[in-house]
């Protein structure tokens, strides 16, 4: 014990003893500056792989698992619709309703194996995603079993019917509206992560310059030239270091805001098209229960208000042609689901099942499947500027952090060599 | 001393192994699917002990003279604000197999309770398709009724006197009595075979009550409809479904591996029921009754749905 304080005070009075003199106190400058040339670059460097990594997850991650989870979400309310559907237009459902069921599913369970593979990404989401892996099969069982019913005239199979609705209701598609909640929020968080303003670079970088500017001074001050080449060197490399940072930083920040937007349209559209389906679902509903249907047609009353809602909202952030169609034809969806309603209410309840689901102009069926597939090409059309913008940000930050690397070392190198001139002549 | 603190730390970072942050698998205990509204009962519904008044349920209002020729109500009638509407309002159900069901095949409603409101329906207007069917729920019957939103209710519905206070039942049109359906393995006998055993019936239903009250405490599990008892039944959620033996048929026939067991332990008596203030149209309706039995519909209509028919349930009146 007593040996090493005898050995620390040693040191300590080396190093005093080193800045009594003059090329003592010039090979501590060189010391530091080669301390703060490595640490600000390599800090820099960091900074700038933390955004880096954050574009990176937003791309390859949270993207496209917000995408699977909506997918998720959409092909379930799908096919509960469309299983409806097939009940309501009685007798042996038609190949195309069948069709567009199994295609449903079969989006739904591989959308869900996608959303299920980042699992530890998001641990609070356990009980959603096991959920909707274990009920699914069980919603696809009740369903066979409602069709082989309805196959041999046995009235229990919408008994079935309604309780395989029941459950995509009240458990699968809850799970799926949580797995898209935390989803999109993933994506928001990964979206401000890259967006964040480059405080901390630009702060290190300036520190790095006024570090140099004072070993400078003290130069010019000790020695009778104006300036060191060395020193000089290492200034300019700083600098040009600083605003690549900057640059590509801010590049970044700008991109990050745009994705930001196109994100929201994105969640705007896929809310906008969940209510399109959910509405769908009701309004069949209602007629199936054939007058005992309120709660069904109060459930659509909320749906459409909802999708009014985001269809407006749409229309003012994004007024592309696939929205104001939307906008369109829902309005002459909801006038034919006034038609429909009058008529079911008036006793017609042929005419009511006919205008929902005939392939009549004038009918829901067609005003809903424009409606939807408008919303598809305009979830495609955002998707593809979001993962563009995306993509803009991370082609800017390439190739800075070797950069920031190499100039941070050849800073350091430079002063070193600017001071190793001035201490020669020491010697 | 050093390498006796290397050794320790090792240890130490040994004993504690670093867990994995991965969640685990889950989906131990399977959740099964259940209808929609399905409860289990703990204590009796409201509407079960009510004691049974002096009346007779069954007995209904005297017709006061033969039937007005089709289209040609009295002025002033109910009938005639039915046929000023044009189409006769009526409460059914989809979902009793042979009495009031969907027709999968067709989506038209069907059954013994529907061809009977056609039958009325004929009687006002000549046409028995002139006719807005409103499908109501076993609980749903007497407040349809209440807020007058359909004519008449013609769903498996037994006249009670309790049922009487807030409307009016017609002639009694078909006498069935309670039993229980089992699956075609159980060994159950009968009602009294199922005490702490779970049984379905709809919500609001005397059957549902019939069940609640029975001393050897069966479990009541209610529903909405009566196929989500059938459902329930074949995956194994209830043990036994009972109510009207006219209504267990209709499982029977849509599942081979059940069986009705065990004698009529109540009688239900079907009627009509209509809005408390609508009398003229009770005695309509219980003339066209008495000629449905008379002229030989009501055993054909039987025979169409039901199978063999018994002799038609004799008309009681309270004048």
């Amino acid at each position: 014990m007593l040996v090493e304080a005898q050995r620390n005070r040693g040191a300590l009075r080396r190093v005093t003893g080193l800045a009594r003199s003059t090329p003592g106190r010039l090979s501590l400058v060189a010391l530091l500056l080669i301390v703060v040339s490595l640490l600000v670059g390599a800090v820099t460097a960091w900074s700038v792989q933390r955004r880096s990594d954050a574009l990176e997850a937003l791309a390859d991650r949270s993207e496209p698992l917000a995408f699977a989870a909506q997918e998720v979400y959409r092909a379930m309310a799908d096919a509960d619709a469309t299983a409806s559907s097939a009940f309501l237009s009685g007798g042996v459902e038609s190949a195309a309703l069948r069709a567009r069921y199994e295609a449903d599913v079969a989006k739904a369970a591989a959308a869900l194996s996608a959303a299920t593979s980042e699992i530890t990404r998001s641990p609070e989401l356990t009980r959603a995603l096991s959920t909707l892996s274990g009920q699914l099969p069980v919603y696809t069982g009740l369903v066979e079993t409602a069709r082989a019913h309805n196959r041999q005239g046995n009235p229990v199979g919408a008994a079935y019917l309604r309780e395989a609705s029941t459950l995509m209701r009240t458990r699968l598609l809850p799970a799926a509206r949580e797995l898209y909640g935390v989803e999109t929020g993933n994506v928001v968080r990964d979206l401000e992560d890259a967006g964040s303003l480059p405080w901390l670079e630009f702060l290190l970088g300036v520190l790095a310059l006024v570090v140099l500017v004072l070993a400078q001074r003290y130069l010019t001050r000790k020695t009778n030239r104006v300036l060191n080449p060395g020193l000089v060197v290492a200034t300019a490399l700083t600098a040009i270091s600083l605003l690549w940072v900057l640059v590509a930083s801010l590049l970044v920040v700008h991109n990050a805001s745009a994705s930001k937007n196109e994100a929201t349209v994105v969640d705007l559209l896929a809310r906008a098209r969940i209510a399109t389906l959910t509405a769908r679902g009701d309004e069949t509903l209602t007629l199936v229960a054939r007058g005992s249907g309120a709660t069904y047609e109060a459930e659509y009353v909320e749906a459409d208000r909802a999708l009014d809602d985001l269809l407006g909202r749409l229309r003012l952030v994004n007024g592309t042609p696939p929205v104001v169609e939307a906008v369109e034809h829902h309005a002459r969806w909801q006038q034919a689901h006034r038609e429909i309603r009058a008529a079911d209410e008036a006793g017609d309840f042929t005419t009511a099942v006919a205008l929902a689901l005939g392939q009549d102009a004038r009918g829901a069926a067609t005003a809903f499947d424009a409606l939807d597939s408008d919303l598809v090409d305009a979830i495609g059309t955002a998707r593809a500027e979001l993962t563009d913008a995306i993509g803009r940000a991370r082609a800017g930050l390439g190739g800075t952090v070797p950069a920031v690397v190499v100039l941070a070392l050849l800073a350091a190198a430079a002063s070193v060599f600017g001071l190793w001139q001035r201490l020669k002549e020491y010697r | 001393m050093r390498r006796l603190l290397v050794v320790l730390a090792l240890v130490v970072t040994g004993c504690a192994p670093v867990p994995s942050g991965a969640p685990p698998i889950g989906g131990g205990t399977p959740v099964p699917p259940r209808p929609a509204e399905a409860v289990e009962l703990t204590a009796p519904p409201s509407t079960a002990g009510v004691p049974s008044e002096s009346c007779d349920p069954t007995a209904s209002l005297r017709p006061t003279g033969p039937l007005p020729p089709p289209g040609q109500m009295p002025a002033g009638s109910t009938m005639a604000r039915i046929q000023q509407r044009g189409r006769l309002i009526a409460g059914v159900d989809q979902n009793t197999y042979l009495m009031g069901f969907r027709n999968p095949f067709s989506g038209e409603l069907e059954g013994f309770d529907v061809d009977l409101v056609r039958e009325v329906a004929r009687a006002i207007f000549g046409d028995p398709g002139a006719i807005q069917f409103t499908v109501v729920t076993s609980e749903q019957r007497v407040p349809t009724l209440e807020r007058g939103e359909v004519d008449i209710v013609v769903r498996t519905m037994t006249a009670t006197c309790e049922r009487w206070r807030k409307v009016n039942f017609s002639t009694v049109y078909l006498q069935a009595g309670q039993r229980v359906l089992v699956p075609s393995n159980s060994d159950v006998t009968d009602i009294d075979g199922l005490g702490g055993k779970r049984v379905c019936a709809t919500k609001g239903s005397s059957s549902l009550a019939n069940v609640a009250t029975r001393p050897t405490k069966p479990v009541p599990v209610a529903v909405a409809h009566w196929t989500d008892c059938l459902v329930m039944l074949q995956q194994g959620q209830v043990d036994a479904i009972s109510t009207d033996d006219t209504i267990l048929a209709g499982f029977a026939a849509q599942d081979p591996y059940t069986k009705v067991v065990g004698p009529q332990f109540a009688a239900e008596p079907y009627g009509m029921a209509f809005p408390k203030a609508d009398e003229d149209f009770v005695r309509f309706v219980n003339a066209l009754l008495e000629r449905l039995r008379a002229d030989g519909t009501w055993t054909r209509l039987h025979q169409r749905w039901l199978g063999d028919p018994p002799v038609p349930p004799v008309a009681v009146y309270r004048d």
